[in-house]
């Protein structure tokens, strides 16, 4: 039997880091103080161990002998599941199983990634944010599965169409209609097809990871094309002489 | 299709007025979100790379859902 883990195993006193700290290098736990912490982070479903999470050198642990490998990712698995279920207990869509994927594909992108850790932060709080970014596009891409590249190319080539951004769309605001014609004009002008079929898709809250994966692209190449094509309407606006103090003012931004 | 809605249209000027010539993608946003978080937890200020990580969230929805579930693990954990 392992012993009840409490606030004073490995000094609880430093558990927790100033977040304004940097990770520390603190010396590796051996394998049974390793293996403890799986089992507490497992045995513990609904909260977090008692014991640190920062405590441990996790790359260098990670990085470690096989006994001393495979405990660190048996206690950093516990920490993600754990995590993730925090993260997600408001989700009804999201099953225990699929908790379970998303932490081991999350674990696989740590282990891949282990050189970009800078040390800025603690190694845990760097998992988490790999480990939701991990779920969060695998749940966002099983919701917008049905929506095919054609309806978005189609409904972004009407996008710069007076009948979808009418002139009049706000009344007898002269400023804004003013504003909401010039930018039709750099619509039609300035913007690629992709790019306008981006922007459709960002209208309509689709994820961004679905519009990259319709596009048939990787998330920064997505995210180029629409920078391009925001910076692409901004210049125009601003050669029409509408500045971003206009913009601004007449929206009350 | 049908005619934008006044909020949708809004919705492109919000893009557009928000745009800088330099901005981080969804990579260097998770590259960084983690001390982002801890900072912001903390109630410490921004360096220029972390302000650029919370201007990424203006433009980016599904950033800013990973973070606020981040903050949320990080503030169960305090």
């Amino acid at each position: 039997m392992f012993p009840e883990l409490s606030q004073d195993f490995i000094g609880a006193d430093s558990l927790f880091q100033h977040a304004s700290e940097p990770a520390t290098e603190v010396c590796a736990l051996d394998a049974q103080q390793l293996e403890i912490l799986r089992l507490a982070s497992c045995s513990r479903p609904d909260k977090f161990p008692l014991v640190a999470e920062t405590e441990i050198d996790w790359p260098e642990a990670l990085r470690g002998t096989d006994e001393e490998n495979s405990a660190a990712i048996g206690a950093l698995r516990g920490f993600l599941l754990n995590g993730l279920r925090v993260a997600l207990r408001d989700r009804k869509d999201v099953s225990e199983a699929q908790l379970e994927d998303f932490t081991q594909e999350a674990l696989l992108r740590i282990l891949n990634r282990l050189d970009q850790f800078e040390g800025r932060s603690k190694f845990t709080t760097w998992a988490y944010a790999i480990a939701l970014n991990t779920a969060f596009a695998e749940l966002r891409r099983k919701r917008w599965q049905d929506v095919s590249l054609e309806t978005l190319l189609a409904d972004g080539a009407q996008l710069g169409d007076p009948d979808i951004m009418p002139d009049a769309a706000f009344g007898r605001d002269e400023d804004r209609n003013r504003l909401v014609a010039a930018l039709r004009r750099a619509i039609q002008q300035r913007l690629t097809d992709k790019q306008r079929a981006a922007i459709i898709g960002e209208l309509r809250e689709m994820p961004f990871d679905q519009i990259v994966q319709l596009l048939g692209t990787n998330r920064n190449a997505a995210y180029k094309l629409l920078h391009d094509a925001r910076r692409a309407l901004k210049n125009h606006l601003a050669a029409e002489g509408i500045s971003a103090l206009d913009i601004r003012t007449a929206f009350a931004l | 299709m049908k005619p934008l809605t006044p909020q949708q249209i809004e919705g492109i000027v919000r893009m557009v007025n928000q745009t800088r010539d330099r901005e981080f993608n969804c990579s260097e946003c998770l590259q960084h979100v983690s001390e982002f978080a801890e900072r912001q937890l903390a109630g410490l200020p921004l360096d220029d790379i972390l302000k650029r990580v919370e201007h990424h969230f203006t433009l980016c929805p599904e950033c800013r859902e990973e973070f606020l579930a981040l903050e949320k693990i990080l503030r169960e954990r305090e």
